[in-house]
């Protein structure tokens, strides 16, 4: 951290039962999150699922239904935007065009009545913060999307939020420049001992700066909690497919061992209909041994061969070495790891599944 | 595709403003070199000058003119900020609602208020007479209603074109670093609209202060703005009225051109 930075107290900020309808279309559905003091929250979803709502209804842009945002004690019903002392990098920078660089910045400082003499001089120290030392004379337009990504950073930093919002910053980005910037915004979180909610669609992103994730579906907090939890327990068969595990697999358990369609495998948990998911890596094709499954397509993805494979009604997608051939139509042998299978919550399950 | 240049582009706009208001302008100073009664004619004299500029009536009508052009443009202004505010973002059925009066004769919004707010008019007849006099009443407050009636729309429409979603998303980014509405307006609005509304309302006060219908049908008898007291003198029979109609009409044009060369320079040292 820089000599612009402050380390200020971390609070939590926690939403309960919030309801936000747009129109007679309801956006937040009773979400219920809470966002540890200092902790740095991802929060992933489809689009659509109600994410920016919910930061513009944490800023008080968006009006509330019902339900409660409160920061530490402080209940935030009825508070106007500006009086909530929480900083937001929105998707755009949103950066003023008639001012400079340097003036962008210390705009927090500028409504607070801070003098010009002192703005002067804070200005280019967050400017330095975030890797643009010597900008403070530019205009807004000469600069890059990342460097003006990066000064809507130092800008929303320069009031000293309480919380930090950051609602996809990175999505105009180039992409070989996110990694840096992600790396930006965890130092500035950690340096600050911020409380930062930051969302993505982008699972690795989600992954690489989460302390903890935050899955929403349809207006709804789906799961909540450490990045490997997430990845590797999800809570529903959708929760699972969002995350990656695409794989289902739908099976009847005797005694301790599932059973599928020409295929078994040991299992624990209550006899009965359960839902296993399997993340592509995880699936691993072998010779001759395991289920027998037919190659229904394979493409090249880069790093990996994508492979879908089939065996009667059920589908599964593998993710193999790139180097590997693969020929299309041929059967292949297939190996799903039993401590990479997860077992769906019986409630989970059977409600992603029912009809309707 | 190659860009024409600017000083191309603006020919034809240039052409048409020296045809018509260089025309008419030449066509003035020769009227108002016009001898007076006394002079012979062909010989060209500042009579007409001296006689305007050593009238009282004059200089109390330039006063009035002033005072009605910058109270009419600057209320019309803040109430079209205000109203810029209330619609914009929300339909467009609304903003053309809004622009309704834009197209309107003035001449017809002066006689609407005389028949709403004049003596004996509806209002009279709905609530008992008004506590103040806004018909040919001294301070010109019925030529402001009617100029605020007419103007605002036309600078509400110019504001709005502007204080679109960006600007708005500007103001959000604004807020959340902890501006009020008051500073939002002052440092994120302002700069926006300050162009459109800035020329917009150089346009109204030009006409404001070169106009005559309004100030004839609901301006009072004394003091008269310039256009009526160039207009009655133009109307007398005495012979260096047309002289002095031109020469006050003169000073009408020359203090509307003073002022959007201070504008356009002031514009410029803000770029």
């Amino acid at each position: 951290m820089g000599a612009g930075g402050a380390q200020i107290a971390s609070r939590m900020l926690a939403c309960r039962e919030l309801v936000v309808v747009r129109g007679d279309i309801p956006v937040l559905r009773g979400l219920d999150l809470e966002v540890r003091a200092g902790s740095l929250t991802t929060l992933v979803g489809p689009s659509g699922a109600g994410k920016t709502t919910l930061l513009r209804a944490v800023l008080g842009l968006e009006p509330v239904r019902s339900g409660t945002i409160s920061i530490g004690e402080r209940n935030l019903d009825g508070v106007s935007t500006h009086r909530r002392g929480i900083g937001m990098v929105f998707q755009e920078p949103r950066l003023f065009p008639n001012l400079s660089v340097a003036d962008n910045v210390a705009f927090p400082l500028r409504v607070a009545g801070v003098s010009r003499a002192s703005r002067l001089q804070r200005g280019p120290l967050l400017l330095e913060d975030v890797g643009l030392a010597g900008f403070s004379e530019r205009r807004t337009d000469s600069l890059s999307g990342g460097e003006q990504q990066r000064v809507a950073l130092a800008r929303a930093l320069c009031g000293e939020p309480e919380i930090l919002l950051l609602d996809e910053p990175l999505a105009s980005v180039d992409p070989n420049l996110r990694a840096d910037l992600r790396r930006l915004v965890k130092e500035l979180h950690f340096g600050r001992g911020l409380t930062t909610l930051y969302v993505t669609h982008d699972l690795q992103e989600a992954a690489e700066l989460g302390d903890d994730i935050a899955l929403m579906l349809d207006g709804r907090i789906e799961q909540h909690g450490p990045a490997r939890e997430l990845f590797a327990r999800p809570s529903s068969e959708r929760a699972a497919r969002f995350l990656g595990a695409v794989n289902v697999v739908p099976v009847r358990v005797v005694a301790g061992t599932a059973h599928g369609e020409g295929f078994s495998f040991d299992a624990t948990g209550p006899d009965g209909d359960a839902v296993f998911v399997i993340r592509p890596e995880h699936v691993r094709l072998t010779g001759d041994d395991g289920l027998r499954a037919q190659v229904e397509e394979a493409v090249y993805m880069g790093t990996h061969v994508r492979v879908r494979l089939r065996r009667t009604n059920l589908v599964l997608t593998a993710h193999v070495p790139a180097q590997r051939p693969i020929a299309l139509g041929a059967e292949v042998g297939v190996d799903l790891p039993k401590e990479h299978l997860w077992r769906l919550p019986e409630t989970s399950s059977r409600s992603s599944r029912s009809p309707g | 595709m190659r860009r024409v240049p600017a000083a191309v582009a603006v020919l034809p706009a240039c052409m048409i403003i020296v045809a018509l208001f260089g025309g008419a302008l030449v066509g003035a100073v020769r009227t108002s070199l016009e001898p007076g009664p006394a002079g012979l004619a062909g010989e060209v004299s500042l009579d007409a000058w001296r006689a305007i500029l050593t009238d009282p009536a004059f200089l109390d009508s330039l006063l009035f003119t002033s005072w009605i052009t910058l109270a009419s443009t600057a209320i019309s202004m803040i109430v079209a900020v205000g109203l810029a505010h209330l619609i914009r973002g929300r339909r467009r059925a609304l903003w053309a609602l809004f622009g309704l009066p834009v197209p309107v004769p003035h001449l017809l919004v002066a006689v609407v208020v005389v028949l709403w707010i004049g003596p004996a008019g509806v209002v009279d007849r709905l609530a008992g007479a008004l506590p103040f006099e806004l018909i040919r009443d001294r301070a010109g407050l019925g030529i402001m209603l009617v100029y605020v009636l007419k103007e605002a729309p036309f600078l509400t429409l110019l504001i709005v074109a502007v204080w679109g979603p960006e600007v708005r998303a500007r103001e959000e980014a604004a807020a959340t670093m902890g501006a009020g509405p008051l500073q939002r307006l002052r440092w994120v609005v302002w700069p926006r609209i300050a162009a459109p509304l800035s020329f917009g309302s150089l346009i109204v006060a030009a006409f404001v202060f070169g106009s005559f219908e309004v100030p004839l049908v609901v301006g009072p008898t004394y003091p008269k703005t310039l256009a009526v007291l160039a207009l009655d003198a133009a109307r007398t029979s005495e012979l260096d009225g047309q002289a002095r109609s031109a020469s006050i009409l003169l000073v009408t044009a020359a203090v509307t051109i003073v002022c959007a060369l201070l504008l356009v320079r002031r514009a410029r040292a803000d770029e």
